[in-house]
């Protein structure tokens, strides 16, 4: 028989369990401890008891119950609070952790211990009845949806009113969750064996409510939106854990922060530098001040502008924290194409004729004939913008035919939108009753990014990659690493649009038919040159150049020619 | 317990409306008919004047459109009136609130200054949620189709074109979502979402 003390894991800093013991969330935990960092106390059930629970036929053994009172324990005393006392209550979060992650495992409950008591006790430490009864309501509508399964449709169950009754239900769920239809689709797909399992990770909650120095935000290691090297965030006095990420406040600016807590302000930037050099990239923090301690809760990569992927990638290569290729294969081929995708001049606003306004629905910019119909969407051997009162599946086919696409009504979710951004049609929608039939005829330029419909077609301008911070640098990287020359021209080259072999649609042709026809060339050319398919080919016949197409950016050629080289002599497929 | 089923000219119009357009092999497919059946019928709606087209592709013209909201009230009468029917439809459309956000939310990535920008599928974990939230409507959607197709078996034909999306959807083929060229998730359910609102009488709470 295995101690109590095995079969749970305190999450303290003194020790650094491994993903397949704690899994990946108890794994991060125990990494920002390790590094010092002040994060709420845990303790993790090892991923050792699901399989345990599953042995014995889906039954939670006396000893693993035991094993999570011990840990509860250790909890209660890092703490300084108690389970379910109104006096000193102690809330918990309770997740699952895998050591991979997969669909179907029960993700998290929040504020577990909840009880009428401590929600009163909660109301008279915050000062804040308001957020006590809806962080009580909260707690019994995840518990009903997450635990007891009950379907949002009706009527919500009863939750149990004990929290060890709680904690005990939530650990079989999430065991259980191992086991749940989607899980087992899944794995099944992926040929994931089926004896892992997941860790539980029971954590104290920390409260960003409680009293003036308190509240709850997220840093940014680097800007986000250009990828400067300075920290930004969100800052949101006494507001507590998802009120900054579902929106539902305005918060403050992380210079408020610097202002209120100096002190709090200071170890958060110094911790989100530790992070990003643990890490070797941008980081995304989320982080509680209760009572001017700060704690932080979760880190992960940051996402990111395509503008500020460029600059991000250059400029952590040039701190050494990684190197040139890396830098280059953390710039994927849509956000390169982002950077680069014509665009309309800045003040086409001012001389041109705006014909509508609307919901911008698929951003991109698209000039062409407007015609009324499908039919004559793919009748008309020009460049059209189609414009519908609405969109239905017997419009897809002019969709695909149409360079943008324009409706009088819906809005952001309306079949339009959800069509044109899966064909990558610049779009709007919404533009108000009865212009379907006015503007059909008429020569439109379409902004799928401001919502805007011009008169006329509007010239764009291609993007300078010296406009573009980094780029400039990273081009030059990927010329130097690749070994392929990417040409405006070449005196003798294979044609594969002229011999069949380019993209029809979102076809492409075979990779062996692309490589058997590219041994022994000089120079290729050719659509398909600019998706994985294409360059691995020319990769794999040691084409040593290729000359691009009009429209296509030798940026884009060079950097897919670099990334399926890393990707192939790192053995990764696909 | 099958209760209403309509005559082969009116379920093969109405399923030729709802397809936009086809062949009878493939409104035979939604209606679970015999291909020659369905023909038969679609060759009699062109010669009454209210579809036009031969063959591989026929299309509801307006004077059928005008004959089908003619005839739905009373055809479907039944169904209407049917307070199971009414119960599986209030699931069916508070499951499409969140399926349109969900669908909204796969194409539309929120970036850090609150702006949406396109999914470029580049952050795996942001991707593995929204499947995992697909699978959990989807799992809640078992039930309101289970009771349509008990209904009208036909309706069967939409659990399995669902089911067949969300896992291919599973296995990583993520264009079985969104995508407008295949059977995707978002193309199926919108397929059912007008076959209902046909069937029920019922308008789409916001415009599609």
């Amino acid at each position: 028989m295995t101690a109590v003390a095995d079969r749970v894991v305190v999450l303290d800093g003194s020790t650094s369990p491994s993903r397949e013991v704690v899994g990946n969330k108890g794994r991060s935990i125990a990494r920002m401890l390790s590094l010092g960092l002040p994060v709420p106390p845990a303790f993790a059930l090892p991923i050792d008891e699901c399989r345990r629970y599953h042995a014995a036929g889906g039954e939670l053994g006396d000893e693993t119950w035991e094993a999570v009172l011990a840990g509860l324990r250790d909890l209660e005393e890092r703490s300084g609070r108690r389970l379910g006392d109104p006096a000193r209550p102690l809330l918990v979060s309770v997740r699952s952790s895998g050591a991979v992650s997969m669909p179907g495992m029960m993700d998290t409950v929040l504020n577990l211990g909840m009880t009428a008591e401590v929600e009163a006790a909660l109301a008279r430490l915050s000062g804040d009845p308001e957020f006590a009864g809806s962080t009580h309501e909260r707690f019994v509508e995840e518990f009903a949806h997450t635990v007891l399964g009950a379907d949002p449709d009706e009527p919500t169950p009863d939750v149990p009113s004990d929290p060890l009754d709680q904690l005990r239900a939530v650990v079989q769920t999430v065991f259980g969750s191992w086991s749940s239809r989607r899980a087992k689709a899944y794995r099944r797909h992926w040929g994931i064996p089926e004896d892992g399992g997941t860790a539980v990770i029971v954590q104290a909650m920390v409260f960003g409510n409680l009293g003036e120095d308190s509240g709850t935000g997220v840093l940014f290691t680097r800007d986000p939106l250009t990828g400067a090297a300075e920290p930004y965030g969100d800052w949101l006095p006494g507001g507590q854990g998802e009120d900054v990420v579902s929106g539902t406040h305005d918060p403050l600016p992380l210079g408020a922060l610097r202002e209120q807590l100096p002190d709090a302000h200071d170890r958060l930037i110094e911790a989100g530098r530790l992070l990003e050099r643990e890490h070797g990239d941008v980081q995304d923090v989320e982080f509680t001040v209760e009572r001017g301690s700060l704690y932080l809760l979760q880190t992960r990569v940051a996402k990111r502008s395509p503008h500020a992927a460029v600059r991000t990638a250059v400029d952590f290569a040039e701190e050494g924290a990684i190197d040139r290729r890396e830098a280059v294969r953390r710039v994927s081929a849509e956000q390169l194409a982002r950077v680069l995708a014509p665009r309309l001049p800045e003040d086409a606003a001012e001389s041109a004729e705006v014909v509508a306004r609307g919901t911008p629905a698929c951003p991109g910019v698209a000039s062409g004939l407007a015609v009324g119909d499908s039919d004559a969407a793919e009748a008309e051997p020009g460049d059209v913008v189609l414009v519908r009162p609405t969109t239905s599946p017997e419009d897809v086919s002019g969709m695909i035919a149409a360079r943008g696409v324009v409706t009088e009504h819906g809005g952001s979710t309306s079949h339009a939108a959800v069509v044109t951004r899966a064909l990558g049609r610049p779009s709007v929608v919404g533009v108000g009753d009865g212009l379907a039939a006015e503007l059909a005829g008429r020569e439109l330029t379409v902004d799928g990014t401001a919502g805007v419909v011009y008169a006329g077609r509007l010239p764009t301008e291609e993007v300078e990659p010296g406009a573009v911070p980094g780029l400039t640098e990273l081009l030059a990287w990927a010329e130097e690493l690749c070994p392929v020359t990417v040409a405006d021209s070449a005196p003798e080259l294979v044609d594969l649009d002229a011999e069949g072999l380019g993209v029809e649609g979102d076809e492409t042709p075979d990779r062996a038919a692309l490589t058997e026809r590219l041994r022994g060339a000089t120079a290729a050319r050719g659509s398909v040159l600019a998706t994985a398919e294409g360059a691995r080919a020319v990769l794999a016949a040691g084409v040593p150049a290729v000359v691009r197409l009009p429209g296509q950016p030798a940026a884009a050629l060079l950097l897919r020619l670099v990334q399926e080289m890393s990707d192939v002599e790192e053995g990764r497929n696909q | 317990m099958v209760r209403y089923v309509g005559d082969i000219d009116l379920l093969s119009l109405h399923a030729l409306a709802v397809r936009k357009a086809g062949s009878p092999a493939a409104v035979g497919a939604v209606l679970g008919r015999d291909e020659d059946e369905v023909a038969r019928a679609l060759e009699a709606a062109v010669a009454n004047g209210r579809a036009a087209g031969a063959n591989e592709t026929f299309m509801v013209t307006p004077a059928g459109q005008a004959w089908l909201g003619e005839r739905y009230p009373e055809a479907f009468a039944g169904l209407r009136a049917d307070p199971e029917a009414t119960a599986a439809y209030e699931r069916f459309e508070s499951i499409n609130r969140e399926l349109l956000a969900l669908f909204t939310d796969w194409q539309m990535v929120p970036g850090p200054g609150g702006e949406r920008a396109p999914n470029d599928h580049s952050d795996a974990g942001y991707d593995e949620k929204i499947v995992d939230r697909l699978g959990a409507l989807h799992e809640r959607a078992e039930k309101p189709l289970g009771r349509f197709a008990q209904l009208d078996p036909r309706l069967g034909t939409y659990w399995e074109r669902l089911e067949g999306a969300y896992d291919r959807v599973l296995a990583g083929e993520h264009d079985y979502v969104t995508g407008a060229r295949v059977d995707s998730y978002h193309t199926v359910w919108f397929e059912l979402h007008e076959d209902l609102l046909r069937m029920l009488g019922r308008e789409r709470e916001t415009a599609p």
